[in-house]
């Protein structure tokens, strides 16, 4: 579903070259969920916008279902943002003004969705993370982990494909990190493909397949820990 | 893809901002339309013809201390003293001056019994040389003759015959009549030989302004107003002479108040001309300091949402979905600023109306006022609106 190949980050900055990403390599197949990790500042965060399209590179190719990404022009990528993948933030970055309702409801709007279908899917996805009865509070006026929930249920109504969290569990406690850890294997079950970065060696061993970035560079492969059926077939497909 | 209802939801639960934004834009239409009819109530005034060629018109005033000389016979000697000066058209003199605020306004009937019936009008005496002094245009009947001129010094006393402008006549005999009927006055007849298309009485500013009866009558005394018109051009010549021919014939007086008639005029309203100043730097003003707001709350309201956009995009949006979304916004504040400002505009005009003598607000100008703001508000968050759709996506997973 994703491939990178030579995929090269640099930033500017006045006197400075950044490689945030150098000679990148990895491929990812439907239904994995697979942990990054790898030291401050070594190209976590990078990787992932480039994968979500939030960023563009600066060599190299990134085929995302077939589609040159690099090929795509600003409103195509917008599109296919909305379209494939769903983002969870560190952050939560839900928008204050709106209620969860509303939240919720922006990728779909984005998409043009009729209200009918959109209130399904909004009902279907808050029902989903257990915040059903809450479609009108504020943001503001939930703990982190609930916020957290509400987050993955607007990446989820989109219905993509291809989720993608950065430190989605890094501002909560243990408790609240589990259920929202629980909340990710139940929708990967469900048929997402699940990229997350973490600091959290406990949550990382979790997943099926860990890949750790260092340098910019895809430095270690914990590969197919045995877990899930999608490592399975990614075995098998691997002639492993 | 309207997005109307979560922008308003958005807007209602942030309502500050946009509070202020409402209400700025409301007291801008209420002030500047008001004002705006203001203004142009008092250009169209200050514009509208007299009926006098004000530029080659002087008036000036001769005090006289010396009794043992009879005032109507000098006048006459001046009047022809006057118009031997090179560049003099005619030259007269008068009860009073018109446009200059000072003068006399009478009731006159249609008949000589008083039965309280009266249309009131300004009035002046002066001699067979008014209408051509004046250079007012006489549309029906005749100029007065020497013959029609009554010389006398007793009040009581009054001439047969007036000239009257068509304002007067059309308003006591109605529109276009009157041309040979008589009217009274202290129960005396007067004949209307002559109606004047336009001329304006003392008081240019009342409603009653156009309304003006010339008596064929001299009765000078001693402190006699003068009106010469000349060429225009040798106006200011002929102002410079007209003190020394006068003292030269008769050194016992004093000449003062020399003046042209336009500067006359402008005297009179030198209080509107005043105001119109200061109300269109008020609205100059206004009209800056609401420009800086709305654009620097659009500014403020947009920059504090960066992270939103950030993930608005990554949700999805397109560059143009962003753009859409503030403009929406902004008019949505423009259109609820303005709805407001309507209210208390009206409001304003009434109250306007009622406390000053100020004309009913005209809708035209609300409109005018009300589009100019659309502008601005347009203006003011095209711009950052631009620049907020080229945020980068990334923003939303950099910043915490
Ligand atoms: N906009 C930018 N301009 C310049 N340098 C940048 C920019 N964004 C990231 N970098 C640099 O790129 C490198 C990789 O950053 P990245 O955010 O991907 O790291 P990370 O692995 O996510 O780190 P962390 O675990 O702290 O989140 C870092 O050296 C960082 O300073
Ligand atoms: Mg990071």
């Amino acid at each position: 579903m994703l491939i990178m190949n030579n995929i090269g980050k640099v930033y500017q900055t006045d006197m400075v070259q950044t490689h945030a990403l150098r000679d990148f390599n990895l491929q990812v197949n439907e239904g994995e969920f697979i942990a990054v990790t790898g030291p401050s500042g070594s190209g976590k965060t990078t990787f992932l916008n480039i994968a979500g399209m939030l960023e563009g590179y600066s060599s190299g190719q990134y085929m995302l279902d077939g589609i040159d990404v690099g090929k795509l022009n600003d409103n195509q990528r917008a599109d296919l943002r909305n379209q494939k993948i769903g983002f969870i933030f560190q952050g939560f970055n839900l928008i204050p003004d709106l209620n969860l309702y509303e939240n919720v409801e922006v990728p779909l709007r984005y998409r043009g969705i009729k209200a009918a279908e959109r209130k399904r899917r909004i009902e279907n996805c808050l029902e989903q993370v257990g915040l059903a009865g809450r479609a009108k509070h504020l943001p503001q006026q939930l703990s982190g982990g609930q916020q957290q929930r509400v987050a993955i249920a607007r990446a989820l109504a989109g219905e993509p494909r291809f989720l993608l969290a950065d430190e989605p569990t890094g501002n909560l406690d243990s408790l609240m990190a589990r259920q929202v850890m629980e909340l990710l294997e139940q929708i990967n079950r469900d048929g997402a493909t699940i990229v997350m970065v973490t600091h959290d060696p406990e949550l990382a061993r979790r997943t099926p397949r860990n890949i750790q970035i260092v340098d910019g560079q895809v430095a270690d492969f914990t590969l197919y820990q045995g877990k899930g059926a999608a490592s399975q077939a990614l075995k098998s497909q691997m002639g492993a | 893809m309207l997005e109307l209802k979560p922008i308003i939801n958005a807007l209602l639960r942030s309502k500050v901002g946009a509070v202020l934004a409402i209400l700025q834009l409301a007291l801008t239409l209420a002030i500047v339309s008001n004002s705006l009819s203001i203004i142009s109530e008092r250009v169209s005034y200050l514009n509208k013809p007299t009926g006098y060629p004000e530029e080659s018109i002087i008036t000036f005033s001769v005090m006289s201390f010396d009794d043992k000389v009879d005032a109507n016979q000098q006048l006459i000697v001046d009047e022809r003293i006057l118009k031997s000066i090179p560049g003099v058209i005619e030259a007269v003199g008068v009860s009073s001056v018109p446009l200059s605020g000072g003068g006399s306004n009478s009731g006159f009937s249609l008949t000589s019994e008083d039965d309280g019936k009266h249309t009131n009008s300004g009035h002046l005496y002066a001699n067979e040389q008014v209408i051509r002094t004046l250079g007012v245009k006489l549309i029906e009947g005749r100029d007065f003759t020497s013959g029609d001129v009554l010389i006398s010094s007793e009040y009581a006393k009054q001439p047969d015959v007036v000239i009257a402008s068509k304002a007067f006549t059309d308003e006591i005999f109605g529109e276009g009549r009157g041309l040979g009927e008589t009217i009274y006055y202290g129960g005396g007849p007067l004949k209307v030989v002559g109606i004047v298309e336009r001329m304006t009485n003392a008081w240019p500013r009342f409603r009653n302004a156009d309304r003006l009866i010339i008596f064929p009558m001299v009765n000078a005394n001693g402190f006699q107003d003068f009106l010469v018109r000349t060429d225009p051009s040798l106006r200011g010549e002929v102002m410079k002479k007209i003190e020394s021919v006068l003292l030269q014939e008769n050194p016992n007086r004093v000449i003062t108040n020399m003046k042209g008639l336009d500067e006359v005029k402008e005297r009179y309203n030198s209080k509107d001309i005043l105001m119109l100043r200061m109300l269109l730097v008020l609205i100059t003003a206004l009209v800056v300091v609401t420009a800086l707001g709305i654009f620097g709350l659009t500014q403020f309201n947009i920059s504090k949402r960066t992270k939103q956009i950030g993930t608005r995009r990554a949700l999805g949006a397109r560059k143009s979905a962003i753009v859409r979304y503030f403009v929406v916004e902004n008019l949505i504040v423009c259109a609820i600023g303005l709805v407001l400002g309507t209210v208390a505009t009206v409001f304003l005009g009434q109250k306007l109306m009622s406390l000053y003598s100020v004309p009913p607000l005209e809708v035209s100008y609300i409109l005018i006022t009300a589009l100019g703001l659309i502008v601005l508000c347009i203006a003011s968050v095209i711009f950052p609106a631009k620049k907020a759709a080229n945020i980068s996506p990334s923003i939303a997973t950099r910043s915490v």
